[in-house]
């Protein structure tokens, strides 16, 4: 029986192709707009993580309260026993990397070697000198050296394009690095720039200076320190799971903050943080989801609203075919589950079609993006110039389910009129066909 | 053969038009007998239909009772009621009510399917029937490429698949030429004998009553005459 009558739903055009179509575009917009969303959104998060914060980051908590003074002084030691630790205390997949975050002045002579030019940069030390590490992979430091090389020796300095450019300073040229050591006595530290990089993030390229962590170390006196533990998990794991991970690990905190390394200072006490904690993206990840909670809530009511005229005026259409059958005897709930059926059977044909459509822009969206470098130029946020978007399965859920559910309430919604309709009058009704 | 198919007992049916209350039918008692067939005549108003909509189950008397096969239709809840129509009625309309987007063979098709049966059990039986109204060649068509006399036998072949006992027939020649109504006319006579199913006509049409066993004359709701065994038939 329902193949009977799908057989005649896809023979009617005129009661296929409208809600066929409205549930096919309405679920292509969706993918793509989940897709744009969570590309943009998880790519800022991406960002942020492999650039700054990581998807984890262990810190020093007098560092992290100060965080904006980089107040090296607060630095954690034990930096080999700490690795062990974290090795030891945390999932095989999550992967932790020492990093140094720290600020300086940078200091540019002239030929004369007379100050031309001072700034203040932020500098991150990581490990720049292990061919084909993590470290190098994640912050892609090949595709992001417009010139130049990687450190190899010891102080050679990469700088952001854009600083550079304002500095007026090119490949070769030596800066001094003015800042404060460990012990808080003042560091002056010559550095040769050997390579231009451009991450594509404007608060990034007009500020920063990367050096490797060893220099850092000896620069400011910090042997065996560190600032941030940057752990990260592979790609498919998302922001609840960095935070499963996260909760599995303070008790083995606790016991070690309970009792700490020798290395350690009396106020020492680390902190186990996730990207949600930094920089308030947790808050922002909130209202996103609220916000695509609602951009896919007013879709799937607008798609209801439109399925429904579409079920009203495929009822219309049809209403001679409903009184022959309640007539003929069907009973009123079967016709009405057989439309539920039909309601479905299009939801899923247009959910099938609309996700390949949904699917392939997005698909063309992830791979190509597209460059809003100008509109991001004077914005303080770390997202990358080529905004993309991201293919996701629950793009894909929150797209279909929608969608299907959509068809199927539409149809029901204006197949209430079934229940409605009397038998006595089908008579009269029909023979005014 | 089975008597009385259908019986009325005292039937008045009163339908409610605004503030005021309108009788239908007036006290009417019938008996319908197992291959019956017969027509009701009267003018517009009269009654007919109210009361195909009463024997065929789509309505309930106001007062009285209507028995199928000793089976009072009244007591029965809506379900049963359908699953009365479903198993038991065969109907045909004026304007045939065909299914504008199925071939001749999925229109014959269908009542079947509502019934429940698998359509690779019954292709024979279905074509078996289109073959009976001579609609074999025309098997694949839509009612759209069809006359209206292939139409009506097109639906007078839906009636019939299901071995109904009653087939309630309103006006089912009033869209069609005489030459088309006699040709109806005799194919329902003919099925009538073949299939032993009552045949019951609402109908205005002359024609029709020349070809009944049985006239049933209704006025203002009222049994006025009850013929049997004209035409000279039996």
């Amino acid at each position: 029986m329902i193949g009977f009558l799908l057989r005649g739903v896809l023979r009617d055009k005129s009661r296929f192709l409208f809600p066929f179509s409205v549930v096919t575009i309405g679920v292509a917009l969706v993918v793509s707009l989940v897709g744009f969303m969570e590309g943009v959104f998880m790519g800022m998060i991406d960002m942020t993580a492999n650039l700054d914060a990581g998807h984890l980051r262990l810190v020093n908590k007098p560092f992290y309260d100060e965080e904006h003074l980089r107040p090296l002084d607060r630095s954690l030691a034990g930096q080999k026993e700490t690795r062990v630790w974290l090795k030891k205390n945390s999932p095989e997949q999550v992967e932790w990397f020492p990093r140094i975050r720290w600020g300086a002045i940078l200091d540019v002579p002239d030929e004369n070697g007379e100050t031309l030019s001072q700034t203040p940069v932020v500098g991150m030390a990581l490990d720049l000198k292990t061919k084909n590490s993590m470290e190098l992979k994640r912050m892609k430091m090949e595709e992001s050296l417009v010139s130049g090389r990687l450190p190899e020796s010891p102080n050679e300095m990469l700088m952001g394009d854009q600083l550079a450019e304002t500095l007026g300073v090119g490949l070769g040229q030596s800066v001094t690095v003015l800042g404060q050591s460990f012990d808080g006595g003042m560091v002056a530290d010559n550095y040769k720039i050997i390579g231009l990089v451009k991450f594509g993030v404007s608060a990034m390229d007009k500020k920063m200076v990367l050096i490797d962590i060893s220099d850092a170390q000896n620069s400011f006196y910090m042997e065996d320190m560190i600032t941030d533990w940057l752990g990260f998990l592979p790609p498919q794991y998302s922001l609840e799971e960095y935070e499963v991970v996260k909760k599995d690990m303070q008790e083995p905190l606790k016991r070690w903050i309970a009792s700490p390394p020798e290395s350690w200072a009396k106020d020492d006490h680390p902190l186990l943080l996730s990207v949600r904690d930094q920089q308030n993206i947790g808050a922002i990840a909130d209202k996103f989801y609220v916000i695509q909670s609602f951009v896919v809530g007013i879709f799937t009511f607008l798609m209801i609203l439109v399925l429904w005229n579409a079920g009203i005026l495929s009822g219309i259409h049809r209403y001679g075919e409903m009184g022959l059958r309640l007539a003929f005897g069907e009973p009123h709930w079967k016709l009405i589950l057989t439309l539920g059926i039909e309601g479905l059977m299009v939801g899923i044909l247009g959910a099938i079609a609309g996700s390949i459509f949904g699917g392939a822009y997005t698909y063309f969206l992830q791979e190509v993006g597209f460059n809003m470098g100008d509109n991001f130029a004077q914005t303080g946020m770390m997202i990358n110039d080529v905004v993309r978007a991201r293919l996701t399965i629950g793009g894909f859920v929150q797209a279909v389910l929608p969608g299907i559910f959509a068809s199927v309430a539409g149809t029901l919604v204006a197949s209430l009129a079934i229940y409605k309709r009397s038998e006595a009058n089908l008579f009269r009704e029909l023979e005014a066909g | 053969m089975n008597k009385n198919l259908i019986k009325l007992k005292h039937v008045s049916k009163v339908f409610k038009v605004g503030e005021e209350n309108f009788t239908a039918l007036h006290d009417v008692s019938l008996e319908i007998d197992s291959g019956a067939f017969m027509s009701f005549v009267g003018p517009s108003g009269s009654g007919k239909t109210t009361l195909l909509n009463l024997i065929g189950g789509l309505d309930v008397p106001t007062t009285g009772d209507i028995y199928f096969k000793e089976e009072g239709l009244s007591s029965m809840s809506r379900e049963q009621m359908a699953r009365y129509r479903r198993e038991n009625i065969g109907f045909i309309f004026q304007t045939y009510n065909l299914l504008p987007v199925y071939s001749v063979y999925e229109n014959v098709l269908f009542p079947l399917l509502l019934n429940g049966e698998k359509e690779k059990d019954v292709q024979e039986r279905v074509m078996d029937i289109v073959t009976k109204v001579g609609l074999e060649s025309q098997a694949k068509k839509r009612p759209s490429q069809l006359s209206g006399g292939q139409c009506q036998r097109v639906a007078i072949a839906r009636a019939l698949v299901k071995d109904p006992l009653l087939i309630l027939a309103d006006e089912p020649t009033a869209n069609l030429d005489s030459e088309n109504s006699l040709q109806i006319l005799e194919l329902m006579r003919e099925l009538n004998q073949q299939y032993q199913a009552a045949v019951v006509f609402s109908t205005h049409d002359e024609k029709v009553t020349r070809y009944v066993r049985r006239e049933v004359k209704l006025e203002d709701g009222r049994i006025v005459s009850d013929k049997n065994n004209i035409n000279g038939i039996a």
